[in-house]
């Protein structure tokens, strides 16, 4: 199918979507208001937050403090985790060394941490960064070490044969060959990043879309509960789309055909 | 003047627990210039051979010394061409066949000469920016090739360099490399089961016993060549059609199925 062709079966597919939605809900009442918001609730609930208040903030100021958070505990997670998967798929003395503490945290949940996160550095923003640090840190670590152990011994016999000094394969081969790898794990530690940050907002949190959803929760106001949810699809979806640009372009020679 | 020896060479790999005598005492000098290549059976350790020889693995006894001198670790004294190619696919073609030189410190603009010789050496010409999965499988493997040669090394080792290639290329890249070792000879070590392959090339070809191997038989074909004007045939199929070539050709294979046939299975 052609672009264009896939753009237009998208759009009847929403435009059916929320054809249905109108006749359940405003229409019909098929579907109780209180349950599940009617188009013009979810518009009023949006203009609301847009161009007043709710819960602490205006929802430009909500999506910024979520943003900002989201990328600081991803940048945080990635800057640390993926040198240290590289370093462990390396050498085999940073693997023993670290593998073994990496395997007793991995299996707990990263929202376990939030009541410790939030009984060490209070409910402001802090807490939230290192549960974010902790959800996105494991893929980022995880891929980028099966990236590098994936490399095909031949082409690292290949750097040997050619005498190839340390810092040119870290830079011209190791990293190169683990980077298709390493750009996985950051789309999952995005995605992670965004799951825990709701999460963590839900719990407690001062500004924020967790934020916002919390308070409607408690003021039963599915308008507002649903444009916290939009908000926080588009938001992540426009961060993955982001970094799937930055990946396209380090990864041009996959794309080369012919 | 022996540019590879081999003296004596034993090899004893362990796999779980339990010794497996690869190498009998190999015994095997390659002349300066010289293309000599290794047939044998599979599983006799001609790999592991060119492997010692490259410094990826080291004898349990005896010695390997390249030009009089023990071999320690890989380098780029001795290019080796894999079976595998082993190219760097996020380099382009003209990338990938500079970083040999770029290691070693060759300046840039004798780099750029260099490089373009390889290439035309190869006939690679309009594929210097290409990057190496929009080539076919003969072609990645004239690039690897050109990264071999254009290091100027003293010896080249090529393992099975043509065993993944199809029927048809592998023909080409054959008569190519003959076309090679006219222009610009070079100590070649050169590991194939493929006995037709073997004769054609090399200047003498070394038959390997089964596991564990041993030098079971060294066959001088360069003489015949030159006896029998081999060189004057442009195509492979002429070559093999001559009556010299044949017989080689079914000497050596009767080694060789002697040593299948005393095969335990």
């Amino acid at each position: 199918m052609t672009n264009n062709r896939r753009l237009i079966v998208g759009f009847a597919t929403l435009a059916v979507i929320a054809a249905i939605w109108y006749v359940m809900t405003e229409a019909t009442g098929w579907i109780s208001p209180g349950r599940f918001p009617t188009p013009l609730d979810t518009w009023d609930a949006l203009s609301q937050v847009t161009f007043g208040e709710y819960a602490n903030g205006a929802l430009y100021e909500h999506a910024f403090h979520s943003v900002k958070l989201v990328l600081l505990g991803f940048m945080v997670a990635a800057g640390i985790g993926v040198p240290l998967g590289l370093l462990m798929g390396w050498n085999s003395k940073a693997e023993a060394l670290i593998n073994p503490i990496f395997l007793l945290i991995r299996p707990i949940p990263p929202l376990a941490w939030i009541p410790l996160a939030i009984l060490w550095l209070g409910l402001g923003d802090a807490a939230k960064v290192m549960v974010i640090w902790f959800a996105a840190f494991v893929p980022s670590v995880v891929n980028s070490y099966t990236g590098v152990k994936a490399i095909d011994p031949a082409v690292i016999e290949a750097v040997r044969m050619l005498g190839t000094p340390r810092w040119r394969f870290i830079r011209e081969v190791m990293i190169p060959a683990a980077l298709p790898m390493i750009f996985t794990g950051l789309r999952l530690s995005l995605q992670a990043s965004w799951t825990t940050l709701v999460a963590a907002e839900l719990v407690g949190a001062l500004y924020g879309l967790g934020r916002v959803l919390n308070v409607a929760q408690q003021d039963i106001y599915p308008g507002m509960i649903l444009v916290g949810m939009i908000s926080v699809a588009i938001l992540g979806w426009a961060t993955t789309m982001i970094l799937g640009q930055v990946e396209q372009r380090s990864l041009r020679w996959m794309q080369v055909r012919g | 003047m022996a540019s590879i020896e081999f003296s004596s060479v034993g090899k004893v790999f362990n796999r779980a627990g339990i010794d497996f005598v690869t190498l009998d005492g190999v015994d095997l000098s390659v002349a300066e210039k010289e293309f000599v290549a290794i047939v044998g059976p599979s599983g006799c350790g001609k790999t592991t051979c060119l492997r010692m020889a490259a410094g990826f693995e080291f004898p349990t006894l005896g010695t390997v010394k390249v030009n009089y001198r023990d071999v320690t670790a890989p380098g780029p004294d001795r290019a080796v061409v894999f079976q595998q190619f082993a190219l760097f696919p996020w380099k382009t073609v003209a990338q990938n066949i500079e970083l040999g030189l770029r290691n070693k410190g060759v300046p840039k603009v004798e780099r750029q000469e260099r490089v373009k010789n390889a290439i035309a050496l190869m006939s690679l010409q309009g594929y210097e920016s290409a990057y190496p999965h929009q080539l076919s499988g003969g072609m990645q493997q004239r690039v690897a090739i050109a990264r071999a040669y254009v290091l100027e090394p003293e010896v080249l080792l090529m393992d099975e360099p043509f065993g993944a290639l199809d029927a048809q290329t592998r023909v080409s890249m054959q008569e190519e490399l003959v076309r090679l070792a006219r222009v610009n000879p070079r100590t070649v070590l050169f590991i194939t089961h493929a006995v037709e392959e073997a004769v054609y090339l090399a200047d003498r070809v070394a038959i390997m016993t089964k596991r564990p191997g041993r030098i079971k038989e060294i066959i001088d074909i360069k003489s015949v060549r030159l006896a029998e004007k081999w060189d004057e045939h442009e195509r492979i199929e002429d070559v093999m059609d001559l009556e010299s070539f044949v017989h080689l050709r079914t000497h050596i294979w009767r080694s060789l199925r002697e040593e299948k046939g005393s095969q335990v299975h």
